[in-house]
């Protein structure tokens, strides 16, 4: 085993909020843990990136003013996007580029930041500060996190949510669905951040990077006593 | 309502508060006057002789104020305080009540508050202060609060609501664009750091809270990066730049665990400052008491002479010794703090002895999220021996793990602090780093065990 996997990390000067690089560095080390080397290349607004050379896309959560400031630069990267995904480059996306990753975001003021439509989804801000511990059920397994946005998501008829709230609020405030999936392309409001406590589903964006690029079918297990139980004591968190 | 009912049943509220063993009954009282007589702060506020000063900001703002508390009553000064920490609106009316007669007459000349960013358009309005110190703007349990602009824009309503005098750290951007807020820009002083040595150790930057113009959003220029997005900085549009300090830092002679010596430049007058409290963050508050003073009329030699003589606010950095051992107490709330920490105390100590203590209730910010922006892979010597407690242990333990360290995590905080105790040879150092309230708890275990003062009195 052996070979580079390149992590393209979305804005992340202005989409790293609430730990959300603690992503980066769980599939890093999961990666390296098992004979990868790891090479994480920033995508920063307005430089050149080619984004077909990344195994793996990643975009955290940011304020209002980190959407504005990427608005365009994403667009412009959109059509690229929206092919690797087709093509099943997996991308995992948290929070505010998650929105973006939908159709658009309509902010509470009314205005309208444009997104590049991989997933089928729709946000709205909304006077709702959901925020707090989140429990999801979801085809990775239970998975444990924090949200903390406004924004309210619905997503497009036939848009599969990444899994079912348990405890919290997910895309909304009164329905059940938490996040987005469609091919390898994970959307989700869970910050945590998500990937450190839920191995599985990092080990499941992890496998298919190296399946896509090395033809590798199965992952060395590893010990995931520490994550299982920082995991446990995150859901019986309160709300 | 008769000022003396309110009076009256709010410190009897305080008492039994305190008598039933909930705490120092710093917030029940002001809970009870903002329902029964909304207006009774400002009232009592308005019969401090030399007016009203606040401090706020997301980290210092005990510290600071304890330090502007010494400066004032080292100047003839009675000072009224919120000093045990209860920042919020009604801990503010608490103070006032507890230090006023049944008639509401005070045994103070002048009113000092730390305030809450999110709290301080409320308390402005009322108290109308006279002095507003702002420190830094971090991201600290933004699950309050929501987001850093939000903030800013919240203490810029706190602002504008006042004519006051307004001390902004110039080396902070979003801080610094608060002058604009100010009812006149001759009401503005800024305090700035010039130069720091240049011994830090190396810790990788991470997304940056605020580094882009807060006219424009253009990504700022940082010429000098101090900490977080501490820095000296422009705008390349030329919309904004770091303002010119008043009283500015010009040089540091010394920096180490022990405190640090620096001075100060007032008017085109230099001061050298002799300072216990270890980091540059206390630096900070430590100049922005200065510039307080100042503005107030204090020479810097007088300001000199209370700093010298600092002793740390409850348990921001308190040393401590224990059967031998000698321990650090250092409170934590955010990944700036946790990186100055880390850099000022652990990263440079050969085999460091460090206990993580977090828990996840409302005073400490429900979201630990914000311990993975801490670049511990830097921070932590690889062969630090560290342990783990508090409601998210776990969490700490798995972001250690993460980090190339694994620590040991004990269930309870007696058990925890026995075991690191147990594990520093008789004269060694020890390291606690708590959040808020596993500070409150350890603390509390230690002072049955030291001739550390009871924080309730």
């Amino acid at each position: 085993m052996s070979g580079e996997i390149v992590i393209a990390h979305l804005y992340p000067r202005e989409m790293s909020i609430y730990g959300d690089l603690g992503n980066v560095i769980a599939l890093r080390k999961r990666l390296e843990w098992r004979g990868y080397d790891v090479a994480v290349r920033p995508v920063e607004v307005g430089e050149p990136f080619d984004l077909d050379e990344a195994d793996l896309v990643f975009g955290g959560g940011g304020q209002d003013s980190g959407q504005l400031v990427i608005g365009a630069d994403l667009l412009a990267r959109g059509e690229k996007l929206r092919e690797l995904a087709a093509a099943g480059t997996p991308m995992l996306v948290i929070c505010g580029t998650y929105q973006l990753f939908g159709h658009g975001f309509t902010t509470i003021g009314g205005s309208e930041i444009p997104g590049i439509s991989v997933l089928g989804a729709r946000t709205v801000g909304s006077t709702v500060r959901m925020i707090g511990n989140v429990v999801v059920e979801s085809p990775f397994g239970r998975l444990v996190g924090f949200e903390n946005h406004s924004g309210q998501t619905t997503l497009d008829p036939g848009q599969e949510p990444l899994g079912t709230v348990i405890k919290g609020y997910g895309n909304t405030s009164t329905g059940h669905a938490e996040g987005a999936r469609s091919v390898n392309v994970i959307g989700t409001y869970l910050h945590g951040p998500i990937l450190p406590k839920n191995p599985r589903l990092t080990d499941h964006l992890i496998l298919t990077a190296l399946t896509r690029r090395f033809g590798v079918t199965e992952l060395a297990p590893l010990d995931d006593e520490v994550e299982r139980r920082a995991a446990d004591v995150a859901s019986g968190r309160p709300r | 309502m008769p000022l003396w009912f309110t009076l009256a049943v709010t410190k009897a509220a305080a008492t039994l508060s305190r008598l039933l063993g909930k705490g120092g009954g710093h917030a029940l009282p002001g809970l009870i006057a903002e329902r029964l007589d909304p207006g009774l702060a400002g009232r009592l506020a308005a019969r401090l002789p030399h007016g009203v000063i606040m401090v706020t900001g997301t980290n210092g703002k005990t510290t600071t104020t304890k330090l502007i508390a010494g400066i004032l009553e080292a100047n003839g000064e009675r000072v009224l305080t919120n000093s045990t920490g209860s920042n919020l609106r009604r801990g503010v009316t608490s103070a006032l009540i507890s230090a006023a007669d049944l008639r509401g007459r005070l045994d103070a000349t002048i009113g000092l508050f730390e305030v809450d960013e999110a709290s301080l358009r409320r308390v402005t309005g009322e108290l109308k202060p006279d002095h507003i110190v702002v420190l830094n703007l971090f991201r600290d349990q933004l699950d309050r609060y929501g987001e850093l602009d939000t903030t800013a824009a919240l203490i810029g309503e706190g602002i504008a609501a006042t004519t006051a005098r307004l001390y902004l750290n110039a080396d902070d951007p979003l801080v610094a664009s608060l002058s604009r807020y100010a009812s006149s820009p001759e009401l503005v002083q800024f305090f700035g750091v010039d130069e720091l040595p240049p011994d830090a150790p190396d810790v990788p930057r991470t997304a940056s809270d605020s580094d882009r113009c807060p006219v424009c959003r253009t990504r700022l220029v940082f010429s000098r990066t101090f900490y977080g997005h501490i820095g000296h900085y422009t705008c390349p549009t030329g919309d904004f730049a770091r303002p010119t300090p008043e009283v500015e830092v010009t040089g540091v002679a010394s920096a180490d665990a022990t405190g640090s010596r620096f001075t100060v430049a007032v008017d085109g007058t230099q001061t050298e400052i002799v300072f216990p409290l270890a980091g540059t963050y206390n630096m900070y508050n430590a100049l922005a008491a200065t510039s307080l003073a100042h503005g107030c009329g204090i020479a810097p030699s007088a300001v000199a002479e209370t700093l010298a003589t600092t002793v740390a606010a409850f348990g921001r950095v308190e040393e401590l010794t224990l059967d031998g051992r000698r321990l650090f107490l250092l409170l934590v709330k955010n990944p700036v703090g946790l990186t100055q920490v880390l850099e000022t105390f652990v990263s440079r100590e050969p085999a460091p002895q460090v206990l993580f203590a977090v828990s996840d209730l409302d005073a400490d910010g429900r979201d630990v999220s914000w311990l993975w922006d801490v670049p511990m892979e830097a921070l932590i010597p690889a062969d630090a021996a560290v342990l783990t407690t508090g409601i998210r242990g776990a969490d700490m333990t798995l972001r250690l793990h993460y980090a190339g360290i694994e620590a040991d995590e004990v269930e309870d905080f007696t058990a925890a602090v026995d075991q690191l105790v147990s594990r520093i040879p008789v004269g060694g150092t020890g390291y606690i780093l708590p959040t808020y309230t596993a500070m409150l708890a350890i603390r509390k275990l230690l002072a049955q065990r030291t001739s550390m003062q009871e924080v309730w009195r």
